[in-house]
């Protein structure tokens, strides 16, 4: 089975976060591979590890973003193709979608795995816009997965439950979090990464010319959050401090 | 005259009060700009939703029914889309954010060539498309966007906006849309519900939520009594539903729901950014945790710094007492 799986490199949003005149400012040593697609390479692994194939990673991204490549090699993944694009290029899902889409043209495969949204834009588009230009069958946010002759069988958080759906290849999955726990890379496996097969592609290669796309959706800049303020907080005998929020809510706040 | 057309998302036979939200935004975004608001319910008995859309400044419903939408499937809820879309050539296609429409919005983008704005918590609609704010890196901070287009599909965050009250009688039109089964290509196969008959989460007015701290079934009966008694919906941080002691459709945050409940209560909950990010849109938060530094109390309103297993009772007997019970 041919699993493939994009991966995008992302700051750390557990990092502290500066704004300076609209602009966040990014601590280039805190960039990560985005936790839900570390879940896709995750259960692509384990699937190809149990019914045989091999998983290849895609990412698009300057050429720092190299490092997150290498990680989901060191976590088990056989190859890696690098997209790469300047830094300066503010690109949006929807032209992420239609370079992976470019890129999938003429490419065989069972599975394209993709997180279910980028922790940095939270958006959860690229998936379906990827299936969308290939024509192709998808199913978003899955919490599990099982291959079965040449379906998965994916189990997908809905508003109110989960739903059992059959996706027959070729298809497309976003994945959530919630169905795995990563691997940390071994020594062994971080060994092995460096001697992985990596190969470097431009959009312009792929027949994309990136001058002329059109970007349709734009970050004016960004701003802090109106802040929470802490409120009352109340220390002590259990007790007491328990019935005097009680009446403070009803009280004060009248919010019972 | 252009349309800001509202998809009505429908749950257990109810209209989520979320798509009326954004319904109330786009009536009055389109009263100021002399444009038409309309509503778009795609369902198995999508007409008989129509009559409670009276109360919305409405000039038109648009319905689209039959067996194949029964239950969320996207492809057949795509190709109603596109056809309605192709027919009313809306300005602005708008959503509740739920995750229904995050199963579309690219492919419906994608399938259309228009540009998409997700989990907005404002949005205004401009001359030359949408602009507004989205709160991103986990919501710790807010982007300003700007989409460029003739159509532009936009997706909101559950309790951004209030309800309107502007009583009218839209005209309604059944789209009959043909849903190919050999299209359908992907099948749903069984669908596994919350048990019980639970308050949806993302419509509650109150949220009593279980963390890490609630660590067997007297902390959990502990919250149940809670619940019950503010009749509030049940939510969970990560830590539980991962664990199994709670429903993985109760979780709150970046990866779960995004709650804005009058009144959220954390019981043991360390208040992790991603835990955060789907809890800010509540009026008043009340965290009660045992270690005086967990990070929740930075955004409690009431923070009761104590042990769950003693602050709770208390805090339940009082309640009742307060509530004549
Ligand atoms: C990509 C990503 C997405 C995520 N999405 C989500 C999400 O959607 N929702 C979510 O919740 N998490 C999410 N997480 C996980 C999140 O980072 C935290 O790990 C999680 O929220 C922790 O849950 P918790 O607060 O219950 O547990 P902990 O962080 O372990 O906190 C438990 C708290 O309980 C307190 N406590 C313990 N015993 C008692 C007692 N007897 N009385 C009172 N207090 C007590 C402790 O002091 C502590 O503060 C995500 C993580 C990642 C990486
Ligand atoms: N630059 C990128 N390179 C490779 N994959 C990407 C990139 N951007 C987004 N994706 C994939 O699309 C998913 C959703 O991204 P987004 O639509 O930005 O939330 C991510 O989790 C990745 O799987």
């Amino acid at each position: 089975m041919k699993f493939y799986v994009c991966i995008k490199q992302v700051p750390d949003v557990s990092a502290p976060l500066q704004i300076k005149d609209g602009q966040l400012i990014q601590d280039n040593d805190r960039m990560i591979l985005n936790a839900y697609d570390a879940s896709a390479v995750e259960e692509a692994l384990v699937l190809t590890e149990k019914h045989g194939g091999e998983v290849e990673v895609v990412l698009i991204g300057p050429e720092k973003a190299s490092e997150t490549i290498r990680k989901a090699l060191a976590m088990g993944a056989h190859r890696g193709t690098h997209i790469l694009i300047t830094e300066k290029q503010k690109i949006d899902s929807a032209v992420y979608a239609r370079i992976l889409a470019s890129y999938f043209s003429d490419k065989e495969y069972d599975f394209i795995a993709c997180g279910k949204q980028a922790q940095d834009t939270d958006s959860g588009l690229t998936g379906s816009m990827l299936a969308e230009h290939l024509k192709i069958p998808y199913v978003t946010n899955a919490v599990g997965l099982d291959y079965e002759n040449h379906h998965l069988t994916v189990k997908r958080q809905g508003d109110i439950g989960q739903e059992m759906i059959e996706l027959p290849a070729p298809g497309v999955v976003t994945c959530s979090n919630d169905m795995n726990e990563p691997r940390i890379p071994s020594l062994k496996g971080i060994m092995q990464s460096k001697r992985k097969e990596v190969n470097t592609l431009t959009p312009d290669e792929l027949g994309m010319k990136m001058e002329d796309v059109e970007i349709k959706t734009r970050i004016l800049g960004f701003e802090e959050k109106p802040g929470r303020k802490p409120g009352k907080k109340l220390e002590g005998d259990p007790d007491k401090i328990a019935r005097k929020t009680a009446h403070l809510l009803d009280e004060e706040a009248g919010v019972l | 005259m252009s349309t800001l057309l509202t998809y009505i998302s429908v749950n257990n036979g109810k209209i989520k009060r979320s798509s009326l939200e954004v319904l109330s935004r786009c009536t009055q975004e389109a009263n100021k700009l002399g444009f038409k608001s309309a509503a778009l319910i795609i369902d198995e008995n999508a007409t008989q939703y129509s009559s409670q859309l009276g109360s919305y400044g409405l000039t038109k419903v648009y319905t689209v029914e039959g067996p194949s939408f029964k239950n969320h499937l996207n492809t057949p809820v795509l190709k109603a889309l596109s056809a309605v879309m192709n027919r009313v050539k809306p300005k602005v296609m708008a959503f509740a954010s739920t995750e229904g429409s995050k199963d579309i919005l690219g492919a419906l983008a994608a399938n259309q060539g228009i540009p998409a704005l997700p989990d907005m918590s404002e949005f205004e609609v401009t001359d030359t498309g949408v602009k507004g704010k989205r709160p991103v890196m986990a919501a710790k901070i807010i982007s300003n966007v700007e989409a460029e287009g003739d159509s532009v599909i936009i997706s909101v965050r559950s309790g951004s906006y209030d309800l309107i009250n502007l009583p009218s009688e839209p005209e309604v039109e059944s789209v009959e849309v043909d849903v190919g089964e050999d299209e359908t290509k992907s099948i749903l196969k069984e669908i596994i519900t919350a048990s019980g008959d639970r308050v949806d989460l993302s419509e509650a007015d109150v949220v009593v939520a279980a963390g890490r701290g609630v660590k067997d079934e007297e902390g959990q009966n502990l919250i149940s009594e809670l619940a019950r008694l503010l009749n509030a919906g049940i939510g969970a941080s990560r830590a539980l539903t991962e664990s199994g002691a709670y429903d993985p459709s109760l979780q709150i945050g970046q990866t779960g729901k995004v709650v804005s409940p009058q009144l959220y209560i954390a019981v043991g909950i360390s208040g992790a950014i991603q835990h955060v990010a789907g809890i800010t849109n509540s009026k008043v938060i009340v965290a009660i945790n045992k270690d005086p530094d967990a990070p929740i109390f930075d955004i409690a309103d009431y923070g009761i710094v104590g042990d769950l297993y003693k602050v709770l009772p208390p805090f339940i007997e009082e309640l009742k007492k307060i509530k004549g019970e």
